[in-house]
């Protein structure tokens, strides 16, 4: 198969981007970020699915792809919403100041 | 076979009157509803069962022989693995006496208690009704088939004797205190004969075993299986005869159980009757006597049964010498002759054991003369329990009547009573007269006879066993001499000299003072029974294996014709009879002197009730502070000890495993801090951990 870009280039960048967005979770305060830094994560993964998928000449990879966009839309759709209403009653987007569903 | 079909009837009879008094008698009518007619109808009714059994069993009516062996029927009851356990009935002429003697003064105490109990109102159909379990008990035990059946029977007489013993918890006629005197005589009752029931129990166990899974008489007694099982293991056999003979002392209220029968004078003195006379005491009799082939394997288990008998018939008839209370008097002296019956049983089977051996899986007689003594050990016995029931049942009926005129039990609130009531005078004179041993009483016969057995088995014997057995002959003689003293005491305190009471109701009603003499008559005469020849009529299972089965051992097995005239022929013509009849006289010349005369004055003898040995009969020898400081003493310390182990042992470990697992958890829900980083870095984390043992794996594994 002819290869324009060597497969490496797309795995290194799914890493990078997989890294950048879990750092972010982990790190970032503000939740908003830590919602589009779980979107980073999840295009990580589409990225090495996509790069495998055309590697082999399969398309199961792409397929899995647009299932994975459609549900991470609805939930960020979701996900959204909860910051929105947690926002209200906290006035706060802060990770650290939502912790009351604990023991 | 006629009768004898039919002979479970004989214990069916009271049971059905003990529920249909019991449960319904409030639904008949005014009239019946005490139930004492339908009881004593009933109690009737078996003893006529019970004789005309009596009466086929040894050949007068039926096909006139005599039945060679015991009549044994019974049906599967329930079965445990390979156990099959059985309830059924068991005749022979052991169990026919119990019979006969049980139903029959049952039905005259029943029949007196119509008069005696006529006060009590509605609480009478109470009283009929348990007295009614408690004859069944007795029957039951008579007619059962195997040990675990009689232990059931057993056990329901120790249910009712307490029941009874209570009857005036909740409102004595005297007040409060006596009513508290009786709850506790009931609980003690009921506890000491317990004590004596887990060792009865015990032993059941042990012989279950031992004869391979059988309680049945006829296998258990069956001599080739007892010869089989002393060969295999004597020592269970042992240990199974001492923790049966556990369960008599504590029923039959011998050293050092016996505390529990003077308070259970605290119940009706007709339920004492029924106590001491037809019941629940004589049960322990009719199972050393039931048990006789087991026990005469081991001399010493035999000869501890006449220690104990013996001993216990000197030491509660001390304790009868200075009480005052007229049933405490007649309790002590049921203690004593009980020791008698237990002497003489001990004493037989002593020379039982020491005439058998068992030698390839048999039991041989060796020596048919020391056999015979045996077997005229187990006679008297048995005769003695018979005549103690006729004249104890007078005697405890006669001082009721007294109590019930009296309404004392004081016998220093009594005397010249003779004039006032003369039928109860005379039928106690002549119940006195059978338990002292005057010639030709009832009493004398077997007493006499147990003296006799006791001494010939002195004579045979040698070494410190010859040693022990003259002196419980000496103990029989003394206690002999005791009795009748401390009857005869009685009789006159009661009867003679000035009336010391505040209020004498005279003689008492029908229903009470003709039962009195129709006993009065068999306490006299019973002992001439002696002289229908027991010939092949005290049998037990034993030896001589003809077919492998059970055959008897039989009392006149010894070549002569008439036992009887034999033994009377002996007992009159041996100096020993003679000693006792003149010791009784003295006995009696000394009480006679002492309460009538007053010419010697008791006080002399007991420093006027201060004398150290006095004042030790008079507390009973310090037996009940004994007790209590057995139980409180000994059983806190114990109690504590289980407390302990109950609630720092048992209840810590099952609370300290508890609190493990919420401290536990205490400490990991601290890890859920509701910090969305955290739970992040943890998933995280755990990828990478399992991802790098995913790759170590698969490197160094080779597990893909």
């Amino acid at each position: 198969m002819n290869q324009l870009i060597p497969i490496e280039y797309f795995l290194t960048f799914g890493a990078i981007l997989f890294v950048i967005g879990a750092y972010g979770v982990m790190a970032k305060p503000n939740t908003l970020i830590v919602l589009m830094c779980t979107e980073l994560m999840l295009n990580a993964a589409n990225i090495n699915f996509i790069a495998f998928s055309a590697f082999m000449g399969d398309a199961y990879g792409q397929v899995m792809v647009i299932m994975t966009i459609s549900v991470a839309a609805a939930e960020v759709a979701v996900g959204i919403a909860i910051l929105l209403n947690a926002y209200k009653v906290r006035k706060s987007t802060n990770a650290d100041d939502l912790t009351s569903m604990r023991w | 076979m006629m009768f004898m079909d039919y002979v479970w009837l004989v214990p069916l009879i009271p049971v059905l009157c003990f529920v249909i008094v019991g449960f319904l008698g409030n639904k008949m009518g005014p009239k019946a509803a005490e139930g004492g007619f339908l009881v004593i109808i009933g109690t009737a009714a078996s003893f006529v069962l019970s004789l005309l059994v009596t009466l086929e069993y040894v050949g007068f009516i039926g096909d006139g022989n005599l039945y060679p062996n015991a009549v044994e029927n019974h049906i599967d009851w329930f079965k445990i693995g390979i156990y099959q356990l059985t309830f059924g009935y068991y005749i022979d002429i052991l169990s026919c006496l119990m019979m006969l003697f049980a139903s029959f003064i049952s039905t005259m105490i029943f029949t007196y208690s119509l008069g005696y109990m006529h006060d009590q109102g509605p609480r009478q159909r109470r009283y009929f009704a348990e007295v009614a379990l408690f004859l069944t008990g007795m029957l039951g035990l008579a007619v059962s088939s195997n040990l675990l059946e009689m232990f059931i029977f057993w056990e329901i007489m120790g249910l009712c004797s307490y029941l009874l013993i209570g009857f005036w918890s909740f409102n004595h006629p005297e007040g409060d205190d006596k009513a508290d005197n009786a709850a506790s005589a009931a609980k003690k009752a009921f506890l000491v004969t317990r004590l004596g029931d887990v060792c009865l129990m015990g032993g059941l166990f042990v012989l279950f075993f031992a004869m391979g899974g059988h309680l049945e008489y006829n296998v258990v007694f069956n001599a080739d299986n007892l010869a089989a099982a002393y060969e295999n293991n004597s020592e269970m056999l042992t240990l199974a005869s001492l923790l049966i003979f556990g369960g008599v002392i504590g029923k039959s209220a011998q050293f050092p159980l016996l505390d529990w029968l003077p308070d259970a004078m605290a119940g009706p003195t007709t339920v004492s009757a029924l106590i001491h006379a037809a019941t629940m005491v004589k049960a322990g009799v009719y199972l050393v006597a039931r048990c006789f082939p087991l026990f005469a394997l081991d001399a010493n288990v035999m000869l501890f049964v006449a220690v104990i008998g013996g001993f216990t018939a000197f030491f509660a008839a001390s304790m009868a010498m200075n009480n005052m209370n007229i049933k405490k008097v007649l309790a002590y002296s049921t203690l004593s002759q009980l020791g008698y019956m237990f002497l003489s049983l001990g004493a037989g089977g002593y020379m039982m054991a020491c005439s058998i051996a068992v030698t390839g899986g048999q039991i041989v007689i060796e020596e048919p003369e020391l056999f015979a003594v045996g077997c005229l050990g187990y006679a008297a016995g048995c005769l003695h329990m018979v005549n103690h029931a006729f004249f104890k049942a007078l005697l405890f009926l006669c001082s009721g009547s007294v109590i019930h005129a009296n309404g004392t039990e004081d016998m220093r609130l009594m005397g010249g009573l003779h004039k006032k009531m003369p039928k109860t005078s005379i039928t106690m004179l002549i119940g006195t007269m059978s338990i002292a041993g005057f010639p030709f009483f009832a009493g004398f016969f077997s007493k006499d006879l147990v003296l006799d057995v006791v001494f010939e088995v002195f004579e045979e014997s040698c070494g410190t066993e010859e040693m022990i057995f003259i002196a419980l002959w000496i103990l029989g003689i003394v206690t002999a001499f005791m009795t009748a003293f401390y009857m005869f005491r009685m009789w006159f305190m009661t009867f003679m000299g000035e009336y010391r009471g505040h209020h004498c109701h005279g003689e008492s009603p029908k229903s009470m003072t003709v039962p009195l003499m129709i006993l009065s008559i068999f306490a006299f005469g019973a002992g001439f029974a002696l002289l229908l020849g027991w010939d092949g009529v005290f049998t037990f299972m034993g030896s001589e294996h003809s077919e492998g089965q059970i055959l008897q051992w039989i009392v006149g097995g010894w070549d002569r014709p008439n036992v009887g005239v034999h033994w009377l022929e002996e007992l009159f013509t041996n100096w020993k009879t003679y000693v006792t009849i003149v010791l009784v006289f003295v006995a009696v010349a000394i009480a006679y002197l002492m309460y009538v005369k007053k010419s010697i004055n008791p006080g002399k003898f007991s420093k006027d009730g201060q004398s150290v040995l006095y004042r030790t009969i008079s507390n009973r020898y310090y037996f009940p502070e004994l007790y209590n400081q057995f139980s409180w003493k000994l059983g806190y310390d114990v109690a504590r000890g289980v407390e302990f182990i109950d609630r720092q042992i048992i209840d810590g470990s099952v609370n300290g495993l508890s609190n493990a697992v919420v401290g536990s958890g205490d400490l990991m829900s601290k890890a859920q801090d509701g910090n969305l980083h955290t739970y992040a870095s943890v998933v995280l984390g755990g990828v990478v951990v399992l991802f790098v043992a995913a790759l170590a794996l698969f490197y160094y594994g080779g597990v893909f």
